[in-house]
């Protein structure tokens, strides 16, 4: 009896797995595009994903969507699936500027095609990468000190960034930030002092602390730069909570829906906008073109776009 | 049929796992390498006889190269002009047609694999350079097989668990003594930045030798194996439950490595640093898979062959009668967390080395498939029995789930539904096990 009951027990287990298994399986005949995305949980990477596979759908190609969620050694597995699968193409978004390395060597050794986007690669194998298609994040982060600007008007006065230093990405919204504000004192305008950069991490809980924090150790705090959304409204918060959200002006990036609310409503002055769909769109039309035998460039970047609701 | 079923009832579900993705992942294959070049030459012969003008168009990878140095011999061997040889990307393969078309040269065929056919610069010969006139596309015949049964997917199936199955060796001398390790996925992460960290800045970065690095290695697992005996030190001397000690370990492990290493990746390592996750010397098997199966063998020789394995699966039974009839119990539990802790610092090393770089964001979460692991291959989570194979046949169940499902194309979020699944009927599995034990008769119940 209790012999019957295991033998079940496993062919049920084993029926479970067909069960998980069996869908999505038209064959492939298809040239193949392998994605990779640093996390599906952000609806940045769900947008540029749709979007690749609806371009590349319109040029003969399938592309099958994974995603790393931030785990440099996954995303290195995957790399290998694709292989094994004999993906003509492979695009990631790394989870891990330097660890992606190996696999986008190993990839290129097998003959595949690997393209980044949004995040770029920044190890010696960057040789290795066809084409880098990202948001213009430098002049995307001069947009927000000229938004910014404007929004303190002819008294300038003292401003914070809330950075998070790990992105590369960010590092570059944050660089061309200051150059525009440095300019711009050089100028002879009203002075504007960056007073404090503070790690944000990039979500809201943080972005919300240090806001806190800046308030008290600065009362007169006339802006604020935040390099996402989730940090700006986190910012928010805070300033609410500390009746400081009339004083300090808050600039943010993205322009994800949730921002743009937020901007509509003047919670947050301004957003330079980033287009997922488009960077999705692009790297899909890339890919055709250097299969058509096209010279493509090492990199493309989309412009952002400043956003600023009713303002 | 009972004890079998209850000795080896998951190498049996691991078939039939196997089995199954055979079927499901059955796909038209490519021949490639040298005789795929054959291949390719009969079926333009076959097709266009030897008087035809034929372009060769391949990658510059070594299994192309291979397949159209094949090609080329076979085809010039049967008196075939072949009036371009193209090894690169697609636009070499453009700037040849573009070539011929100025040079006023016609073309019979476009030989090709697979791969190169697909490109769309190749697919739409005929409507871009009409100059040409009507040129198809030959490639080798296709044939029939499992993608998963494929020499390179198998490999990767046994690359990707290396590390977890490490993990899972040390883990089930923990479980097997009644215990737990949760901070094993973070000692990854210390060992990983460690070892960077030591060839970065004292083996002299790019330029470390190899004596230098495997210093550094040695210097990471001899850490996390510290980690792993205070760890033992807490269970044992103020009988802290190993739940609490190994959850603390776990934060302050991964605290240590974000703290040395900034919160950034460590990658001034010597190209050569990736021999060992990344290399395959022996019979093309990945070093890693190597290192993994001596240390399993090992294991089991310390489990089945020696007086410390008895020890272990002694404690497991009952602790207090074990330390009666003269067990050093405290010795062998010490000895039991400085071996897991010091398994998960090769397996930070192994990962080092894959990826190399270190970085503190590494191996979250892989105490809990290390601890799968063990629980799908049998080890009772209440301690005194299991395998330390059925350990290893549990980490290959959950690596070919995790493939199959890759290369079935199920979406990731449902991977980890189908995962979570899994995990519970191997738990009931155990369940049922112990049932069938309890009814069956006394000596059937002393064999396992």
């Amino acid at each position: 009896m209790t012999t019957k009951c295991l033998c079940l027990t496993m062919v049920a287990l084993a029926g479970l797995l067909a069960a998980g298994c069996a869908e999505d399986k038209a064959a492939p005949t298809r040239p193949v595009i392998g994605l990779s995305v640093l996390t599906l949980t952000n609806p940045f990477f769900q947008e540029i994903a749709d979007n690749m596979q609806k371009e590349a759908a319109k040029h003969g190609y399938d592309v099958v969507v994974v995603s790393g969620e931030f785990d440099a050694a996954r995303q290195q597995n995957q790399v290998k699936d694709f292989i094994v699968q004999k993906a003509a193409a492979i695009v990631l978004c790394p989870c891990d500027s330097k660890a992606v390395g190996p696999a986008i060597r190993e990839a290129h050794d097998a003959g595949i095609a690997v393209f980044t986007c949004d995040i770029a690669c920044l190890a010696s194998e960057s040789q290795f990468v066809v084409t880098h298609i990202a948001t213009d994040n430098y002049a995307g982060g001069k947009q927000a000190a000229h938004a910014l600007l404007e929004a303190l008007g002819d008294t300038g006065g003292k401003i914070a960034i809330l950075d998070y230093r790990a992105a590369e990405s960010c590092l570059l919204r944050v660089a061309g930030f200051k150059e525009v504000i440095r300019a711009h004192n050089r100028g002879g305008g009203a002075r504007v002092e960056i007073v404090a950069e503070l790690p944000c991490g990039g979500v809201k809980d943080q972005g919300y602390k240090a806001a806190e924090d800046l308030v008290q150790a600065h009362p007169d705090l006339a802006g604020i730069f935040a390099i996402n959304d989730p940090s700006a409204l986190g910012a928010r918060a805070a300033l609410e909570k500390a009746d400081k959200d009339d004083q300090v002006k808050i600039v943010g990036f993205d322009g994800q829906p949730e921002g743009k609310q937020a901007i509509q409503q003047g919670k947050i002055y301004a957003d330079p906008v980033q287009y997922p769909d488009r960077i999705g769109r692009e790297t899909a039309r890339i890919i055709a073109r250097y299969f058509e035998g096209e010279k493509v460039p090492p990199q493309i970047l989309i412009p952002t776009g400043l956003y600023r609701g009713k303002n | 049929m009972r004890r079998f079923l209850s000795d080896y009832g998951m190498a049996l579900v691991l078939l039939l796992l196997g089995i199954y993705y055979s079927v499901v992942t059955f796909a038209l294959q490519d021949p490639s390498g040298a005789s795929g070049g054959e291949q390719l030459a009969r079926e333009v012969l076959a097709r266009l006889g030897p008087s035809a003008r034929v372009l060769l168009v391949t990658r510059d990878t070594r299994e192309d190269i291979a397949f159209a140095d094949a090609a080329r011999k076979h085809l010039e061997a049967a008196g075939v002009q072949l009036v371009g040889d193209v090894r690169g990307r697609p636009y070499d393969a453009r700037a040849e047609l573009e070539r011929l078309v100025a040079a006023g040269g016609k073309l019979d065929a476009i030989a090709a694999n697979q791969v190169t056919g697909s490109w769309a610069v190749l697919r739409h010969v005929s409507t871009r350079f009409p100059q040409l006139g009507e040129v198809p596309v030959v490639t080798p015949p296709r044939y029939w097989w499992p993608n998963f049964l494929k020499a390179d997917n198998l490999r990767n199936i046994a690359d990707q668990i290396v590390i977890i199955a490490i993990l899972a060796a040390g883990m089930t001398f923990v479980v097997i003594t009644g215990g737990i390790d949760l901070s094993v996925g973070s000692l990854i992460a210390l060992s990983a930045v460690t070892a960077t960290l030591l060839i970065r800045d004292v083996a002299g970065a790019e330029a470390a030798t190899t004596g230098g690095m495997i210093g550094a290695c040695l210097a990471a697992v001899a850490l996390c194996g510290l980690c792993g005996l205070f760890s033992g030190a807490m269970v044992t001397f103020f009988q802290v439950p190993a739940f609490i000690v190994t959850l603390a370990m776990m934060l302050v492990a991964r605290g240590l490595a974000s703290e040395v290493s900034n919160g950034a990746s460590i990658y001034q390592v010597p190209a050569s640093f990736l021999w060992l996750g990344g290399g395959a010397d022996l019979f093309s098997v990945p070093n890693g898979v190597v290192l993994m199966i001596v240390l399993y063998i090992a294991a089991d020789v310390v489990m089945t062959r020696m007086t410390l394995g008895r020890y272990i699966y002694a404690i497991g039974g009952n602790a207090e009668a074990a330390r009666l009839s003269g067990v050093p119990v405290r010795r062998v539990l010490l000895l039991v967390y400085a071996l897991s802790g010091g398994l998960a610092g090769v397996g930070g090393v192994v990962m080092a080395s894959r990826l190399r770089s270190g970085a503190p964001t590494y191996g979250l979460m892989y105490e809990l498939y290390a601890i799968a692991a063990v629980v799908v291959g049998g080890t009772s989570l209440s301690g005194g029995e299991g395998k330390i194979f059925g350990t290893l046949i549990g980490a290959f169940i959950i690596a070919v789930i995790k493939n199959g499902m890759n290369l079935t194309g199920v979406t990731p979020f449902r991977q980890e539904v189908v995962f979570g699944v899994v995990l519970l009927g191997a738990v009931l599995l155990d369940r049922l096990k112990g049932r069938l034990r309890l009814r069956a008769k006394p000596q059937a119940s002393k064999s396992s």
